[in-house]
């Protein structure tokens, strides 16, 4: 390409049709095969994310935790909303989480969960709101799409398998299949930009690409900045 | 010095009206003295507009305004309502005094600065009663008297608007009395407005002799004045004039905080009571400001009517609340309140609300930002709003705990234990043992072990790692003894499986207990 053509098509405020919408709150996910997909290079940090699973148990926890402990260092809450099973404290702790940042709602009604989910979104103490709920109402989805970007929350619908969503109102959508071992994820939707051919991950090998969040993340660093699941540090050793 | 007196002109009736709700007050009021025959103490604008006055018996009161609703004057309620108040103003100073029936003295030098002057002082303290549902007049003078004297008179006194200036040496303090624009501001204040324990026939004698002022009783000879009215007369205006010292017990704030609101009329649905509600979190909110502290825990009661109440066989709902940490916002404390109330059931109609303070902490006063983005903090903390509406229970953290058995090794702080302190120390504890050797465990926990059945080998499952013999428990009867493996079955998923070997050896049933997500 023509450098002066280059150079102008560098600025910013030119956006071509292949490129992803910007991002501008995107934050590593700590995978960078992962974070080439996702618009702004990185988990879309006041959008709701919905993570379609084909399966349950195959590393979808551990493709977040990263980035989640990363806000937990920022001082930023994670509020998880009717999870499917029991988070586990000692897995949790020893993950890297900051189990005194996690906030685990149980309620029952579908009235309940939906109104919790929409405070935690809005709620600026509050980093990231992950819920496990059986939303099929369009407007209710929508209507959580708004209290994410208008939080600045990172929101994450997760679908649990067979319970596929009809109303596909978030803005950046994936899912999430086991493939040799790995996690493969397919990008569904996004803004901007043609889909990507699914990315194979290793979950358990976060790369050390991140930047350090004791520089810039903020005051409360963990000690061991780059989480890694249970068994990744083992099979390294 | 600088004293202000706080004047509430209305307190017996707005003991009683502060409960309404603004749309409630066009509906006539009127507080009687009680007794064989009653008379009119005070009334709302609407009785006043239907002719009601203070004075009047009752009996006409009735058949001027027949809908009017009247409660006999409550001394004991006006009391408390003045302590409250009092203790409320103490965010304000720490100098306050109480001047019943109906002031509160408070000395003001040393706040004028922080509050930017005394009218803005004055304009937040008004603004402060009226959110506690008072109307209050304020004067300020240098002398606690003579301040009580120009409330009573409806004048504002005397003072300098502008905070002192840090830099201006501070000038020598001259004597009340020496200033001149005080002694004239004085003047004209009529005496019957020093209410001591004078006898109302040495004011009597002063009047018919046409002396009404003060500056007229000021102009007669001392010694004279002393012979024919007492020597407590003399000695009055000399307190005034801050010639005499004029001693005033300093108000003592009671160490719980307990607000009693009567209401109007009963009330029946939870969200009429939130007004009244609010009246009492202001309340709370002056007098934890004023000691310095947050509210931890408070408990509201709802009183029933009598005769409902022993029906329903409870004389009161009693609403508890814990905060997740220690605050004193009133925003907050409304939002939290509310959201619990909404959950409350009424079993009878409710006559009467109190709010007490449970559990208080030290709370420092926060730091506003500097600049727009920093004031992050939100207005009422997600976790206290979940809380109230979705019940303490729902809202929890997990946290590890040091037991073998899996299905122990974690709690959940859902109740009194919910403190981020704990949840940090707890953390840290937890996490502390992240050596490599540890066995893996899984990010979801089942509930309930899952029976597998004949699953597991009709189709092979992949054993990744295992197995972990976990053994323990003989002496609590919920005896374990599991071997636990790391699984893949054959969709991929990686699971967190156990043989039961409580009744032998390599027999047993095969368990599904966790999910490596």
């Amino acid at each position: 390409m023509n450098p002066a053509l280059a150079a102008a098509l560098a600025n910013p405020a030119i956006w071509r049709g292949g490129d992803c919408a910007p991002e501008p709150a995107a934050m590593p996910s700590g995978y960078p095969a992962l974070d080439a997909v996702l618009p702004g290079h990185g988990w879309p940090g006041s959008t709701l994310t919905e993570i379609v699973l084909t399966r349950e148990g195959i590393g979808e926890i551990r493709l977040v935790l990263p980035a989640l402990a990363r806000l937990q260092a920022a001082g930023r809450d994670v509020v998880w909303i009717a999870p499917p099973h029991l988070p586990y404290a000692p897995a949790l702790s020893a993950a890297g989480l900051d189990l005194a940042r996690l906030i685990v709602v149980r309620c029952r009604t579908a009235a309940d969960q939906l109104w919790a989910y929409e405070q935690a979104l809005r709620a600026p103490e509050c980093g990231a709101a992950f819920a496990w709920l059986d939303l099929a109402d369009d407007r209710a989805l929508r209507r959580i799409a708004v209290a994410a970007r208008e939080g600045g929350t990172w929101g994450v619908l997760w679908r649990r398998p067979g319970r596929h969503a009809t109303a596909a109102a978030a803005p950046l959508r994936l899912a999430l299949a086991p493939q040799d071992g790995k996690l493969s994820v397919r990008v569904l939707k996004r803004r901007g930009g043609d889909l990507a051919q699914p990315v194979l991950i290793d979950v358990d090998a976060p790369t050390a690409a991140l930047p350090d969040p004791r520089t810039c993340a903020g005051w409360n660093a963990p000690t061991e900045p780059f989480p890694h699941a249970f068994g990744g540090a083992a099979r390294r050793a | 010095m600088l004293w202000t007196c706080l004047l509430l002109p209305s307190l017996p009736l707005e003991v009683f009206a502060r409960a309404q709700a603004p749309a409630d007050a066009a509906q006539p009021f009127a507080v009687t003295t009680g007794g064989r025959t009653p008379r009119v103490v005070a009334a709302n604008a609407a009785a006043a507009a239907a002719g009601v006055h203070a004075g009047q018996p009752v009996s006409a009161t009735l058949a001027l305004a027949p809908g009017i609703a009247l409660r006999e004057r409550d001394p004991n309620a006006q009391a408390a309502a003045l302590a409250a108040v009092a203790a409320w103003a103490m965010q304000f100073t720490p100098t306050v005094s109480l001047a019943p029936p109906d002031a509160v003295l408070a000395e003001i030098a040393g706040s004028l600065r922080l509050f930017g002057g005394r009218s803005r002082l004055a304009a937040h303290v008004i603004r402060g009663t009226r959110d506690l549902g008072y109307t209050a007049a304020m004067a300020f003078a240098p002398t606690p008297t003579a301040a009580l004297l120009f409330a009573r008179a409806g004048a504002i006194g005397v003072g300098r608007d502008e905070p002192p200036s840090p830099r201006q040496a501070p000038r020598a303090a001259a004597a009340p009395g020496a200033d001149p624009g005080f002694a004239a501001a004085l003047a004209p204040l009529p005496l019957a407005h020093l209410d001591l324990d004078l006898d109302a026939a040495a004011l009597a004698m002063l009047e018919a002799a046409g002396i009404t002022t003060f500056g007229q009783a000021l102009a007669l000879p001392r010694d004279a004045l002393a012979r024919r009215v007492g020597a407590k007369f003399v000695a009055a205006l000399d307190r005034a004039q801050g010639l005499a010292a004029d001693p005033r017990p300093p108000f003592v704030p009671p160490p719980r905080y307990e607000g009693r609101l009567e209401l109007p009329a009963a009330v029946d649905s939870v969200e009429a009571l939130a007004f009244a509600v609010n009246r009492l979190v202001f309340e709370l909110a002056g007098w934890l400001l004023g000691r310095g502290l947050g509210v931890g825990a408070m408990s509201l009661t709802l009183a029933h009517e009598r005769q409902v109440a022993i029906r329903a066989g409870t004389p009161e709902t009693r609403v508890r609340f814990a905060l997740a940490a220690p605050a004193r916002e009133p925003a907050h404390l409304i939002a939290v309140l509310r959201e619990r109330l909404a959950r409350v059931a009424l079993p009878a109609p409710v006559v009467a609300i109190a709010l007490a303070s449970e559990e208080t902490a030290p709370l420092a006063g926060r730091n506003l930002g500097l600049l727009p983005g920093d004031a992050a903090a939100a207005a009422v903390p997600l976790l206290d709003r979940l809380r109230a509406r979705l019940g303490e229970a729902a809202v929890i953290r997990v946290l590890p705990h040091a037991e073998h058995r899996p299905e122990r090794a974690w709690t959940g702080g859902g109740g009194q234990d919910f403190s981020p302190a704990l949840a940090r120390a707890a953390g840290a504890a937890g996490s502390a043992p992240s050596d490599p050797a540890l066995p893996p465990r899984p990010l979801w926990l089942l509930a309930e072990p899952e029976p597998l059945g004949p699953v597991v080998e009709a189709r092979p499952w992949v054993l990744k790692d295992g197995p972990e013999r976990i053994e323990s428990g003989w002496w609590d009867g919920a005896d374990v003894r599991r071997d636990y493996f790391v699984a893949e079955n054959p969709r991929g998923e990686t699971l967190w499986i156990y043989r039961d070997h409580r009744r032998g050896i390599d027999d047993g049933e095969w368990f599904l207990h966790g999910v490596f997500a």
